[in-house]
């Protein structure tokens, strides 16, 4: 359309002139809206992504049904008769054995590991990282290199050597216990994300507060400390979901009643006894994986950047 | 008949205007560079003409045929580019051949063709290397030779030396030079170093903010800018540049501080009105010193400021209708910082600019 | 004049090579009491318990016999040290003073301990726990502490102002705050992941069942792991999971990333919505599609219910088919991830190799295929470490999905290894089995660490 009219315009311009040249085609390369690639590109996509969002669709569609609404339909039908019944039953009624309070101790005790074990490691962690970044001494590579590699063996090989360890502090068992397991295996990720932010920065910088007479605390909290908002942002994504989500040091550093929300979330849905309620289940599953949804939506790209900072370099 | 022809040619970003309505007319061998500051579009109008960047309006003409709509490989053009572009995982070999293979020519065709590449830019040696193993001016040898094996008439150059070093970016120029002399096809080159501009350049063009200042040849854009921001761009030293008002007599004089300038020689395009508030612009390699500048049209006697010995010759900082003013000597000659010294100039060299405006008056 | 200076600095230079022996002997007792005493904590002990009494004053003993040797070669550094011991004037006099206060203080609270502990009850557990720690290891901390401060104070009361600072202090004064700030993460590195690990290996080799102990059986527990059904389904389960994985992850990861990268309109969303189930635990993940998988009310039902009465599709409860279903979940919650990278990796890709294969006319499949993919081999390298350290460790995933079964169907070495430990009460089988964890990923991470490391020093 466009380009008729402007070559009628060509044209008309050029009235009386021979240059037949001159015509022809204008503008912008014509490309049709729904063409056999874009169909193609975006129906995969489509696809692709229902069958991501699918499962997430299912988990809240199932929790706001009642159990006989479940054994008729099906699991993709929207509920018919919206209840919130599972989620309250979810969060304060469900059994574990003998134990009937929900999952909000469970809650709560994940708060309880999540916030002393976010600030302790990444604290350890930043300071090691710049340490190891503008303080480099000698050896500190063969410790970094050992950290670095300590994050690719499984933690089965370390469980029970930190039973000991625990065991001898008398922490085995409590939640300080699960802090530290959780600020030693945060530590190889950690150190590598923040030893690459503080090399990043100009060198520069840390040699003119060197020459101003700043020391390593110093430098560390009146210069490195403002500068590095985002990847501090940065860690405590990578921390909260990771800590969050742990379950294998959930279920062997604690008690049952210490729990994490996951151990205690597996052990309610999993358990053999009664009969299974599904909708409970699912709101549980949904309770449960919240909090990480909730910082992967709000955090958006810097979620993306502390995956690819942590994983491309590593 | 033109070789390359940008009629009316337009590019939006968004709201962005980034090309506004450009003309070129490139003829059958002509070696033309668009020149201009970061972020003026000449790299972008190349592109357009690559057919890398669709137009938002406008048409673009290569060998006579409008190929606005064709695809790159279509359009009859080699290019060479900043980051020289090679494919890391291919030998040279490679690299020269693989554009051919897909256009599915016969394996003797394509033998002779990166043979006789290779011979034109002496990259048979390093034929089985790969990238990673040639040093920066050779692999921009070879993304020349890439473009040559395709046997085209127009070549189009993105920056191709900015990213050697000083020594190898000369070199490589007049490499260019005589490439360009050797194979007579049309050349369009980009770069914002005036100094290639100038000595490549059959035309050059002058852009900023998406708009062609001038489109000339080298010698007629140094010695008569159409505007302001040519006249500074062009020339190393930059011009001198006062700030005054015309006024009235025949010729017309030059007012500035207490340097009053008598215009004879000037060629004005319209005569100007007294009072006009004008710059007046020298370049410091046409002011005089000493007894040479006696014969001049205007002289004046200066006290030197500053001086910068340069080796082939030196620059002298002082002030002239007390602006800024620097001029440029002989360095047997150069004159002691806190000196008086007698400087002139002739103002039928000069440029002198409108004040609001910045045209050429 | 230049001449005289350089001569008097040479002289001044030359330290009595009796010293620099004896400091060298000084680091060494007191580095190796500290270590001592750790192994004598993590285990080494119970090595001299077998010997009666003796064994304890052993383990209690060889520690602090090297302090006493370090103590000794102190007292022989400062009588060969050309100024003796100097307070005032002294360098590292800050040096100094920190660690005898670190000492007082361990030593306050190893007498006070008992006392103050009651008081101490309201900052909690921590507290608790410390004044423990001080009573039972605060007198050798302090007695460590001690030593070092002596150390330094000899050290920097030496009038070498020209000259060369001696070992001990070039070690322990140079950066020391920056080696005290990275002190936890040496530790981790030493006494974790390298102690741990080795302890774990070691212990692989007795018969520990509910505790470990030093009966050694020589590669028994290897053969009994090799021997069982249990382990080698395992096995064959982590093969299988870990190939298709590997496989599908990187195939559809690239894929996905490739179609994103084509200026696609909502780009965001739709890498949001590909991401999302990352962020999401492998709990939560097991049980969602526990739940779709579900052969009466899932996937199955909703299409048996739909009119196709002899479809069958119940990976959960089909011993043959089970791993298939968890590697379904598997990557639908890894795949996001990988997509992430290797997006990464193509936008890292300069934009004029692009431009040049358009000029020179490359269909987009083959420069995808012949110059891109090639470009991003260190992306592909990393990604393919990535995927095959995470796969061995996988373990929430079936414990939630299937809990190993139906039977033992689903079971995988990382659940063995836990069972074994913690439920099963025969310790070394599980370190057998970790053992053979650590070797597996070995065999991926050397070579890798290899091309990695070993290139970039050819390079």
């Amino acid at each position: 359309m466009v380009d008729a009219a402007s070559l009628l315009k060509m044209a008309s311009a050029d009235t009386g002139s021979a240059d037949d040249a001159l015509a022809g085609p204008r503008g912008p390369r014509p490309r049709p809206k729904f063409s056999r690639r874009n169909i193609f590109l975006y129906g995969t996509l489509l696809v692709v992504a229902i069958y991501y969002l699918l499962p997430l669709y299912v988990m809240i569609v199932t929790s706001l049904k009642g159990m006989p609404e479940i054994r008729l339909g099906n699991i993709f039908a929207p509920p018919v008769e919206v209840t919130f019944q599972p989620w309250v039953k979810a969060w304060a009624e469900a059994c574990t054995g003998l134990n009937c309070e929900g999952l909000s101790r469970g809650f709560w005790n994940s708060v309880q590991i999540l916030v002393p074990s976010v600030v302790l490691s990444i604290a350890v962690a930043s300071v090691n990282g710049y340490a190891l970044a503008n303080w480099r001494f000698k050896g500190a590579d063969i410790f970094f290199t050992i950290l670095i590699f300590g994050a690719f063996i499984p933690y089965q090989v370390m469980l029970y050597p930190l039973v000991i360890m625990l065991r001898e502090l008398g922490l085995y068992g409590s939640l300080w216990g699960l802090v530290l397991v959780h600020t030693v295996f945060g530590m190889p990720i950690l150190t590598l994300l923040f030893r690459n932010y503080f090399t990043s920065l100009p060198e520069e910088l840390f040699k003119a507060a060197r020459v101003d007479g700043a020391g390593f605390w110093g430098i560390y909290f009146k210069i490195m400390l403002p500068m590095s908002l985002p990847i501090f942002v940065v860690a405590i994504i990578i921390q909260v979901t990771g800590i969050w989500n742990d379950f294998l040091f959930g279920v062997v550093y604690t008690k049952p009643d210490t729990y994490p929300m996951t151990v205690q979330l597996n052990n309610i849905v999993n358990s053999v006894q009664g009969v299974k309620e599904y909708n409970v289940n699912m709101a549980a599953t949904l309770l449960t994986g919240l909090v990480p949804l909730v910082v992967y939506f709000v955090s958006g790209k810097l979620f993306v950047r502390g995956i690819a900072a942590g994983a491309v370099k590593g | 008949m033109a070789s390359v022809v940008v009629r009316d040619v337009s590019l939006n970003f968004g709201a962005v205007e980034v090309l506004k309505s450009l003309n070129i007319e490139v003829e059958q061998g002509e070696f033309l560079v668009l020149l201009g500051p970061s972020g003026c579009g000449k790299s972008t109008l190349l592109n357009c003409i690559a057919g890398l960047l669709d137009v938002t309006d406008g048409q673009i003409f290569i060998n006579n045929k409008n190929v606005t709509w064709e695809q790159p490989k279509d359009r009859g053009i080699g290019m060479v580019f900043q980051s020289y572009a090679l494919y890391p995982q291919m030998s040279v070999e490679g690299n020269l051949s693989f554009g051919l293979k897909n256009q599915r020519l016969p394996a003797d065709e394509i033998a002779e063709r990166v043979k006789r590449a290779s011979e034109i830019l002496q990259i048979e040696p390093l034929l089985k290397r790969r990238p990673s193993a040639l040093s920066g001016g050779q692999r921009q040898r070879v993304a020349i030779g890439r473009a040559l094996v395709r046997d085209v008439d127009v070549f189009l150059f993105d920056e191709p030396l900015s990213n050697l070093d000083a020594k190898l970016r000369n070199e490589l120029r007049v490499e260019i030079k005589r490439l360009h002399q050797k194979l007579a096809n049309t050349m369009v080159y980009v770069t914002h170093d005036q100094i290639e501009a100038m000595t490549l350049a059959d035309r050059i063009a002058v852009m900023r903010n998406g708009i062609i200042q001038q489109l000339d040849a080298p010698q007629a854009i140094y010695s008569r800018p159409v505007n302001r921001f040519v006249a500074g761009f062009i020339g190393s030293p930059g011009m001198n540049f006062l700030d005054g008002t015309i006024e009235a007599g025949a010729p017309p004089r030059f007012k500035a501080g207490d340097a009053v300038i008598d215009t004879r020689g000037y060629e004005f395009a319209d005569r100007p009105e007294t009072g006009t508030k004008a710059v007046f612009g020298v370049r410091p390699e046409h002011v005089m010193l000493g007894e040479q500048a006696r014969g001049m049209p205007y002289t004046c006697e200066v006290a030197i400021e500053i001086v910068e010995p340069m080796g082939s010759d030196t620059l002298a900082w002082t002030r002239v209708g007390g602006q800024n003013f620097t001029f440029r000597t002989d360095s047997e000659y150069a004159p002691k910082e806190g000196e008086k010294v007698l400087i002139g100039f002739d103002p039928a060299r000069a440029s002198l600019f409108d004040a609001d405006t910045d045209i050429r008056l | 004049m230049a001449d005289t200076v350089e001569t008097a600095l040479a002289a001044a230079g030359e330290r009595p090579a009796v010293r620099g022996r004896w400091e060298r002997w000084l680091i060494l007792g007191i580095a190796g009491g500290v270590i001592l005493r750790l192994a004598m904590v993590l285990g080494l002990s119970v090595w001299f318990e077998d010997i009666g009494d003796a064994g304890d004053w052993i383990a209690e003993g060889l520690p602090w016999a090297c302090l006493a040797f370090a103590a000794f070669a102190l007292s022989a550094v400062i009588s060969s040290s050309h100024s003796g011991f100097s307070v005032a004037g002294n360098r590292l006099r800050g040096h100094v003073i920190g660690w005898t206060c670190a000492a007082v203080f361990l030593l306050v609270f190893d007498f006070l301990g008992p006392q103050i502990k009651p008081a101490v009850s309201f900052f909690g557990k921590p507290a608790r726990i410390f004044i423990d720690f001080c009573g039972t290891h605060g007198l050798f901390l302090a007695a460590v502490c001690l030593l070092v401060a002596a150390a330094l104070a000899a050290s920097g009361s030496e009038r070498q102002l020209l000259t060369r600072p001696g070992i001990f202090e070039r070690v322990w004064a140079s950066n020391l705050t920056a080696k005290i700030a990275a002190l936890p993460m040496m530790l981790v590195a030493l006494g974790v992941f390298t102690g741990g690990t080795i302890w774990t290996v070691v212990y692989s080799f007795t018969d520990s069942r509910l505790l470990p102990r030093e009966k050694w059986v020589g590669l028994a527990q290897y053969d009994r792991l090799w021997g069982e059904d249990r382990w080698l389904i395992s096995i064959e389960n982590l093969l299988i999971y870990g190939v298709c994985s590997l496989i599908f992850s990187i195939v559809i990861g690239f894929l996905l990333a490739a179609m994103l990268d084509q200026k696609v309109r909502f780009e965001n969303t739709f890498r949001t919505i590909f991401l999302y189930p990352f962020a999401l635990s492998f709990i939560v993940t097991g049980l969602v599609w526990q739940w779709v998988l579900n052969p009466d009310f899932g996937i199955q039902g909703v299409v048996r219910s739909l009119g196709w009465e002899s479809f069958a599709f119940d990976p959960l409860y089909n011993q043959d088919i089970v791993i298939y279903g968890i590697l379904i979940a598997g990557l639908w919650q890894g795949t996001g991830l990988i997509m992430c990278l290797m997006l990464a990796g193509l936008r890292g890709i300069d934009e004029e190799i692009w431009k040049a294969a358009r000029i020179d006319g490359i269909p987009m499949w083959k420069t995808y295929l012949f110059i891109v993919v090639p470009m991003m081999r260190p992306v592909f390298i990393t990604t393919l470490v990535l995927i095959a350290s995470g796969i061995v460790r996988v373990y929430d995933l079936v414990v939630a999905q299937t809990s190993g079964g139906p039977g033992i169907a689903s079971e995988v070495p990382a659940k063995y290894v836990y069972d074994k430990m913690f439920l099963g009460q025969n310790l070394a089988q599980g370190f057998a089995a970790s053992t053979m964890m650590l070797l597996s990923v070995l065999i991926v991470l050397i070579p890798w660490a290899y091309l990695e490391f070993g290139g970039k020093k050819r390079g």
